[in-house]
């Protein structure tokens, strides 16, 4: 079995009109026991900027410290909070620098990014282990489930999705992929990111 | 006369024998094509093995290379994998309860598998392992039975069926077979439950869990087993193990199928969800869930408040 | 034993004066003093650095002589003082400045490489076996967040933000001539022309194109900014460059 999937899990973020979502499960296993129902995959990084890390647990544990690290010295450096698309351009290249010896996660950004003109508009933004960046304008997956999440997406995904819409339309994508996923599942939650507010609402999944 | 209208009646035992004779071609009628190919029965009962076979010089070792271990998830075939079933023997008769999930490496391939399979009606076999071998033979087993009933004139015991599968799997030792399977059922002796395995084990007990959620369980069949359990907490106690796997194991699920057997054949319980179990539980007073049991208990899981 | 004013603190870097005073860094400033002017201005909508650019004969072929230097699309730098010295810096903002591109997919902010630069140049304050930078440098760079700005380094690894400045041989009454002139919304073509006329303060010899180098900073429009990264190139347009002699000629003539 792939290192990959011995904890599973999975995490998938969406772009709404003005908005944008992330969501995860929340089992933690060995293989094929589950053992937690709780395990947290997403981590805000800033107001507007969540980081999901699907994949080793002992890894997501790592890379949201490591990640935090990163951050933090960017805030007090730059005298500024990190944009989603640098912070995308950060996760590639730290994940790159285990080239030979990566870190088994495939983290998914999203975000409100700022313009130039002072407003915001929806980022998203997934790698791979070693940090290749895909920037989707529709959604990214990743994980145990991401296969089954990539077909249930593409079927409900729509644009210009309103937040509420969009909490419907990223819930209903993950509890119905992540049945079909024997690794991932356990109860969910979700993030609604606009430019002024989070929303999070933790999700009654199946518990099998 | 009197044979003379055996010979020719349309009901009774000797027309039944009769025909399924000529199914099965053990007579000179040969094949009806009704039948179509006979899936193979026709070429078994015969008693010459007849299924095709690579030609290969290790027919067994092609057929590893090329399915699923689960040493080699990359291989081309996946065979459905993963289950929890589960029987016990009570004063009350035998329990047999399944899961329902049937997986192809992470993939849940299906939540609606029927795992038990009704050999006929007083007795019962469990899935576990490929569940293609399992339901072949069992129904095959299941026309075996049959004929035994129509030779002898009386039901097959459950020991005897069990043996007859058992010493058919280990004909094919080593060709690939997947099964662990208990035949559970009603007999002269009251009820019985027999583990069976494509290894070739044979074993008799009061009570066997099977599958890669069997040790799930196990924990909580071992923990509340006794042999003069009423049939309502028998009932419960099958549940209840298969939901506490269906819950803890990555591989088991979706729903749960209860099955009773009495003295006079198997009853049906019932279909119930793993997950409607967690929440709300079998008849609405109260899901399984831990958090449920736990909430408002003390200080360390203080009272959901929303 | 040691000559010079620092008496036996003046050899050893690493080692302060009983007045608190690293030596050395002192008789960097020196160097830097006897160096060529170089000056910035800050305008509304863009900063100039320009230099005087001698060659000490006319033998020398002194089109490959470069004062004002690119260091990435955003930023540009003059100094005075020591051109070896110079060229190193260069060198090594470079390299920072492509560092940051590949961990941050973005170019640094002119504060960041700023900084990057005033560490090198600190760390040769306090490390042994080498000497101070004899450089002081202008660096005009501009980045979304603070808009067009403009540091000065100098050998101690001290830098401030300017309005304008002014480096070199003639810094004092050159800045004088800045103070006097400036004003906050100053436009690039006027600092342009304030920069020339500076320079002009106590240049000896003949102001041509060929005696002067010139950089300017040009703040994107908005409608630039929302287009972003220029097609294909997957990179933002540059916002620093280095005037050609044309464009010095005719800045000259007017």
């Amino acid at each position: 079995m792939s290192i990959m999937q011995y904890n599973g899990g999975s995490v998938i973020a969406m772009v709404g009109k003005d908005c944008v979502a992330i969501a995860s499960d929340l089992r933690l296993g060995v293989q094929s026991l589950s053992i937690a129902t709780n395990f947290q995959k997403i981590f805000p990084v800033t107001d507007r900027l969540y980081l999901g890390l699907p994949g080793l647990a002992s890894d997501v544990a790592t890379l949201h410290e490591r990640f935090r690290l990163l951050t933090n010295m960017y805030t007090i450096k730059e005298e500024r909070e990190i944009e989603p698309e640098t912070f995308a351009q950060l996760v590639s290249s730290t994940l790159y620098e285990k080239r030979f010896g990566p870190y088994f996660i495939e983290p998914v950004v999203a975000g409100m990014q700022k313009t130039p003109s002072g407003g915001y508009k929806p980022f998203i933004a997934a790698t791979d282990l070693i940090g290749c960046l895909n920037f989707a304008k529709d959604f990214v997956v990743a994980g145990t489930a991401s296969e089954k999440l990539f077909g249930v997406a593409e079927g409900l995904w729509e644009p210009d999705l309103e937040a509420e819409d969009l909490f419907e339309t990223i819930s209903q994508t993950l509890l119905n992929a992540v049945d079909r996923d024997a690794f991932s599942g356990w109860g969910a939650v979700v993030h609604v990111i606009t430019k002024d507010k989070v929303v999070t609402r933790k999700l009654k999944g199946r518990m099998d | 006369m009197n044979s003379l209208t055996e010979r020719f009646a349309t009901t009774g035992y000797a027309a039944e024998l009769k025909r399924a004779k000529d199914v099965l071609g053990e007579e000179e009628d040969g094949l009806d094509p009704m039948w179509g190919s006979q899936a193979g029965f026709g070429n078994l009962a015969s008693g010459v093995v007849k299924f095709n076979i690579p030609t290969v010089p290790d027919p067994s070792a092609f057929l590893r290379m090329h399915t699923d271990d689960f040493a080699d998830p990359s291989c081309r075939i996946k065979i459905k994998h993963g289950t929890t079933t589960l029987a016990f023997r009570f004063q009350g008769g035998v329990i047999v309860a399944v899961d329902s999930r049937a997986t192809a490496g992470s993939y849940v391939a299906s939540g609606t598998v029927k795992k038990v399979i009704e050999i006929n009606p007083y007795l019962l076999g469990t899935m576990a392992g490929g569940a293609a071998d399992c339901q072949y033979w069992e129904t095959y087993l299941g026309m075996q039975c049959r004929l035994h009933e129509l030779r002898n004139r009386e039901r097959i015991s459950v020991a005897a069926a069990s043996k007859y599968l058992s010493n058919l799997v280990y004909s094919y030792k080593g060709m690939g077979l997947s099964m662990g399977t208990m035949i559970c059922g009603w007999d002269k002796t009251g009820p019985a439950v027999f583990y069976v395995d494509s290894d070739g084990t044979r074993l008799k007990g009061d009570l066997f869990s099977v599958g890669s959620g069997s040790t799930f369980a196990y924990g909580v069949l071992d923990q509340g087993y006794r042999w003069d359990l009423t049939d309502e907490e028998a009932q419960e106690l099958g549940r209840r193990s298969i939901y506490a796997a269906g819950h803890r194991d990555a591989f088991s699920g979706n729903t749960i199928n209860l099955f009773h057997v009495k003295e006079d054949g198997w009853k049906f319980i019932g279909n119930y969800d793993v997950s409607k179990m967690h929440y709300d539980g079998p008849d609405n007073t109260g899901g399984y869930a831990y958090e449920l049991r736990v909430e408002g208990k003390s200080s360390a899981n203080p009272p959901v408040t929303q | 034993m040691a000559s010079g004013g620092g008496g036996a603190y003046s050899y050893s870097l690493t080692v302060f004066s009983p007045s608190g005073k690293l030596v050395q860094i002192e008789h960097a400033l020196a160097a830097v003093s006897s160096g060529t002017t170089s000056l910035g201005i800050k305008a509304s909508n863009g900063i100039v650095i320009a230099t005087e650019r001698k060659s000490s004969s006319i033998l020398i072929d002194d089109a490959v002589i470069e004062k004002v230097a690119v260091i990435c699309p955003n930023i540009g730098i003059v100094y005075s003082g020591m051109g070896p010295d110079f060229r190193v810096l260069v060198t090594r903002a470079r390299k920072s400045a492509q560092s940051y591109w590949k961990i941050h997919g973005e170019y640094p902010p002119t504060k960041i490489l700023t900084q990057e630069i005033a560490n090198i140049m600190q760390q040769a304050t306090h490390s042994g076996g080498v000497r101070p930078y004899g450089v002081s440098l202008l660096v005009a760079g501009w980045d979304v967040n603070r808009g067009p700005m403009l540091y000065q380094v100098d050998p101690s690894g001290s830098f401030w933000a300017w309005k304008a400045s002014a480096i070199g041989k003639n810094m004092v009454n050159a800045k004088t001539f800045l103070e006097k002139r400036y004003n906050d919304d100053i436009s690039l073509e006027d600092a342009v022309h304030t920069a020339l006329l500076t320079l002009k303060e106590g240049f000896e010899g003949q102001m041509t194109e060929k005696t002067i180098e010139i950089g300017v900073v040009t703040v994107p429009s908005e409608a630039e900014l929302e287009e972003g990264k220029v097609e294909g190139t997957g990179r933002y347009k540059p916002t620093f460059r280095k005037l050609s002699e044309e464009e010095i000629r005719d800045y000259l003539a007017l």
